[in-house]
């Protein structure tokens, strides 16, 4: 491979890559607007200018690659600094400078460079700026806004949606100071990955309908984590403001879902606000409801599961909501107290693709984690009811108690006859964070942490296990779902007591075969592949 | 020893546009004779001559042929640029509309030494008449065995297509050309990749301007060393035309040897109208930097006026006299590349307009000295780091303007003379 000269700095590289992407290696930065590692090299910007030996004229990084020895490049000399500094003022001149009003801000590219390589007082002046008349709020598609005024011309948008959506939707049309971007005629930017070119977008020309003046930026707490919308298990940022979650962006992992997500997932939070929250645990005697302590909604639970009742059976109902951790305890516990009948219900959903290098990753289920829950352990052991008995059959009437980890575990859950079937079992306990129908008609309702307030890891639809964190605590009465089936278990088996996640994943690794091997402090950020994930089965499928 | 005409020895001679015509002046010999020769002889004798590029840059046509890897399996094209767009230039349009059969020859040998199958003349979208001249001659020479799946009968194959663009001046820039040929928007591309690498639709191909290729067949009919006879020297060679316009009695197309004086040049169109003092002259077109009166005897060569400060660029002379605002001049210039700026990279995009308006304001008379040094300070960056040299064309005339005439404008300036009066460039006669 051969070596470069950044900065004093050298380098191997392999033969072919850019200088922008050689001197981040070695921790150089060169400022960039229309350069994006996935898309196409336009070298429109110059703002990537760099000072190469033996060139006369300064090249653009981003169309410069590495392809013999001894390359040397610096990044910082005069003759560099001046040619960012006259792209920084060429790139104002035009432009409205309404950050106080504008979305980007404190996440704006032309912010950040202008700080570092811009200059402080503009000399255009007594002309008037161009503008783009009647283009401040042009919706291009459901999710996003056109403000043409702010735009740099990068067109890293338009090369989204020609290279990695491979839609077209988007176009470079006029020329000169007047080029603009746009749709073309009855063609909206429609497509389902459509809100990426938000995020390509550097600075606040495109902007998300969803998210557009809910929250300044800088007032957002970020946390990796997990989309939930389906099984490909992007990975996302949770964005959210004192526990409020204001959006999902996500977070880089080439193996799954490389820089992008689909605009369903980004949905996906607003559940949260759209569902009545279980508050505290809530106990129903007849049509009475009340509020019960966590310690007495366990007691009942344990008492319940203690009374071997010789015509009723207990089974226990996940869902692909369910962290590994938590649907192995779940079928822990459903084997602490000898029943086969353990199973996950999860909706099929519309195909929800992802492009990333390898190519289209494909998730159909309508939750992120069916095939974690089985491979811990959530199936039906012999003769063991399964989900389908329960929710269209008539299982439940066989059940003394009917354990449903998940109020909210898909369409059936606010199905008022599917409510009712289940309702059949003797003694139906509702663990979940919506009050759902499902959860109202409960014996017992206890609440739990959302997707967004708990550890854990799911296996997405190519078998990747991947770790996500809480990004703020439940609130007060609410617990996560993984201390509530802790404590549970812990009154069938004592030294479970207290145990932490990562307690929970060392004894699922030794006693689940598919994750022997794995630790829950040593799963990479990007996750890990399951050595061998099985393919799921089909009578799970909704 | 007087210049005989080459390029232009055929013009006025309507029997030319017909094949049977052409022939009779001696044309396609060449072309027989070099596909008698090898592709690589043919290169050979095209280096030796010296030939450089004729749409602006300068290039040696032979060097740019021989990049074009000779192993590639991939099909090979000769595209000629016909977009002459640059303001003031109208010479291909001459040896289009009056001898389209030596470009045709030309493009044909090009297609043999570099082993194309397929020529592409990408001519600019006003050139109606051209294209319909070119287009005629390229169904006659179908129609006599010029053209087609084997040229004068020895089985080598080659088409051309006369491809009309839609009016940009971008176009003519050879990666905006083969965007725009390829079907897409009119933008350079990125290079490297250089075309003879990866060219139209992928592939390695040659991008020659008209006048270039029409040289070709007289370096194969004539000789290398007789083309290197004309002119001053081995890195200025060959025929020139000169598109003059402008403050002179007889504006126009002239044949010369290249390297011939301005003043030179000036005396064969008659010399000034009615003879006024000259002020400024842009020897190479809108993108060459102006000269003034004190550089008339300057040859105007590729390598003399680039010591000059200035280019040969297309060598269309724009000539003004006395009577000019230089400043409006100026922003007239400006504003055309501000028209014509693609609009892809920032500092052309954003810098070509700004110009323009600082010259505005300075030609309107409510500009100060600060907005000429702004201007000075402005004009650097817009070229240097811009994608495609419309970036660094730009600069050429303002910054020249400065350098030239910085102090007179200053002086202009300080007395508030501007806007200076308009006057009519030319007296009308009087109508009978």
């Amino acid at each position: 491979m051969p070596t470069v000269t950044i900065d004093d700095r050298i380098v191997e590289v392999p033969a072919g890559t850019n200088l922008i992407d050689a001197g981040q290696r070695v921790g150089v930065q060169i400022p960039h607007y229309c350069y994006h590692p996935r898309l196409s090299v336009v070298g429109q910007c110059r703002m990537c200018m760099v000072e190469i030996e033996g060139m006369p004229k300064l090249q653009a990084a981003c169309s410069t690659q590495v392809v013999k020895d001894g390359m040397v490049v610096r990044t910082r000399t005069a003759a560099v600094v001046e040619a960012q500094r006259a792209v920084m003022e060429f790139l104002l001149i035009n432009h409205p400078l309404d950050c106080p009003i504008c979305d980007q801000a404190g996440e704006c590219e032309l912010q950040d460079y202008s700080f570092k390589h811009g200059q402080a007082f503009s000399r255009f002046r007594y002309e008037e700026k161009r503008t783009y008349p009647e283009k401040e709020r042009i919706p291009l598609g459901p999710h996003v806004l056109l403000n043409m005024n702010r735009c740099i011309h990068c067109t890293r948008c338009v090369r989204f949606t020609e290279e990695v959506s491979g839609t077209g939707e988007l176009g470079f049309f006029q020329r000169g100071a007047h080029k603009e971007i746009g749709v073309f005629p009855g063609k909206p930017l429609d497509n389902p990955l459509s809100t990426c070119v938000v995020d390509l977008c550097p600075v606040g020309a495109l902007t998300s309908t969803r998210f557009r003046f809910a929250e300044r930026v800088w007032y957002l707490d970020k946390r990796p984590s997990l989309c939930t919308g389906c099984d490909v298990g992007c990975n996302v940022t949770i964005e959210h403001r004192r526990g409020r979650v204001r959006r999902y962006k996500p977070r880089v992992n080439p193996e799954v879902n490389d820089h992008w997500m689909c605009d369903h997932g980004r949905t996906t939070p607003e559940r949260y606000t759209e569902l009545p929250r279980l508050a505290a645990p809530r106990a129903r005697r007849g049509d009475e409801t009340r509020p019960v302590g966590w310690r007495e909604a366990i007691d009942a639970v344990t008492q319940r599961l203690r009374a071997r009742s010789s015509d009723g059976t207990f089974a226990f109902l996940g869902s692909g909501f369910l962290s590994t951790e938590e649907a192995y305890l779940l079928s822990t516990l459903a084997e602490a107290v000898g029943s086969p009948h353990r199973a996950v219900w999860v909706d099929s959903g519309p195909p929800r693709r992802i492009p990333n290098p390898a190519g289209w990753l494909e998730g159909r289920d309508a939750a992120p984690n069916r095939r974690g829950a089985e491979l811990a352990g959530l199936v039906p052991g012999p003769g063991g009811i399964d989900a389908s008995e329960l929710l269209v059959g008539a299982g439940a009437g066989r059940c003394s108690v009917l354990f449903v980890a998940d109020s909210d575990f898909g369409r059936a859950a606010h199905d008022a006859k599917v409510v009712e079937r289940l309702r059949a079992a003797q003694f139906l306990v509702v663990m979940g964070w919506a009050d759902t129908p499902l959860a109202r008609a409960a014996d017992l309702a206890l609440p739990v942490a959302t997707h967004a307030e708990r550890d854990g890891t799911f296996v997405n639809v190519a078998g990747r296990l991947q770790r996500f964190g809480a990004a703020f605590p439940p609130p007060t009465q609410v617990r996560d779902a993984l201390s509530v089936l802790v404590e549970l278990l812990a009154r069938f088996r004592p030294e479970v007591a207290g145990w932490s996640v990562g307690e929970v994943f060392a004894e699922m690794a030794r006693r689940r075969p598919a994750f022997s091997g794995h630790a829950w402090a040593r799963i990479p950020a990007t996750g890990s592949s399951l050595a061998s994930a099985p393919e799921p089965t089909a009578a799970a499928q909704g | 020893m007087a210049f005989e005409k080459v390029l232009t020895r055929n013009v006025g001679n309507p029997a030319v546009l017909r094949t049977r015509g052409y022939r009779d002046t001696g044309g396609y010999d060449a072309l027989s004779k070099a596909l008698r020769m090898a592709p690589e002889e043919v290169i050979e004798e095209v280096k030796r001559s010296g030939l450089r590029g004729r749409g602006g840059a300068g290039f040696p046509c032979g060097m740019k042929w021989s990049f074009v890897p000779r192993q590639s399996p991939q099909p090979k094209y000769i595209v000629c640029n016909a977009d002459e767009s640059e303001p003031g230039t109208f010479k291909d349009r001459l040896l289009m509309e009056f001898d389209p059969h030596q470009l045709l020859e030309g493009c044909v040998i090009a297609g043999w030494a570099v082993g194309a199958n397929t020529t592409y003349i990408y001519i600019r979208g006003e050139y109606t008449k051209a294209a319909s001249v070119l287009e005629e001659a390229v169904r006659d020479a179908y129609a006599s065995g010029i053209l087609g799946d084997s040229v004068l009968g020895t089985g080598f194959r080659h088409d051309i297509h006369v491809h009309r663009g839609a009016g940009a001046y971008i176009c003519g820039e050879e990666t905006g050309l083969l965007e725009s040929l390829e079907g897409r928007l009119g933008q350079p591309r990125v290079k490297p990749p250089f075309p003879a690498v990866v060219g139209a639709f992928g592939c390695p191909t040659v991008i020659n301007n008209v006048e270039t290729l029409c040289c070709v067949p007289h370096i194969v009919q004539r000789g290398a060393d007789w083309f290197k006879g004309i002119g001053p020297d081995e890195r200025n060679t060959g025929p020139k035309l000169y598109a003059v316009s402008g403050h002179v009695e007889r504006p126009g197309t002239y044949e010369h040897p290249i390297g011939i004086t301005f003043q030179e040049l000036l005396d064969g169109c008659g010399g000034m109208y009615q003879g006024r003092a000259l002020k400024a002259v842009i020897p190479g077109g809108a993108s060459a930097p102006m000269l003034g009166p004190e550089d008339r005897e300057i040859p105007l060569d590729f390598d003399r006026l680039a010591r000059a400060g200035s280019m040969l660029g297309s060598a269309a002379v724009i000539v003004m006299d006395e009577t000019t605002c230089v400043v409006r001049a100026t922003l007239r210039l400006a504003r055309f590349f501000a028209h014509e700026s693609c609009g892809q990279c920032t500092p052309c995009r954003e810098g070509t307009n700004w110009m323009a308006k600082i010259l505005a304001r300075i030609e309107s008379g409510k500009g100060t000295e600060a907005d000429l040094d702004l201007l000075a300070s402005v004009v650097p960056n817009v070229g240097g780091i811009s994608l495609c040299a419309l970036g660094d064309a730009s600069q050429g005339p303002v910054k020249s303007m400065i350098a030239k005439f910085g102090e007179e404008i200053r002086d202009n300036l300080r007395h508030g003379r501007y806007p200076l009066p308009r006057r009519r460039i030319f007296e009308l006669g009087a109508v009978a």
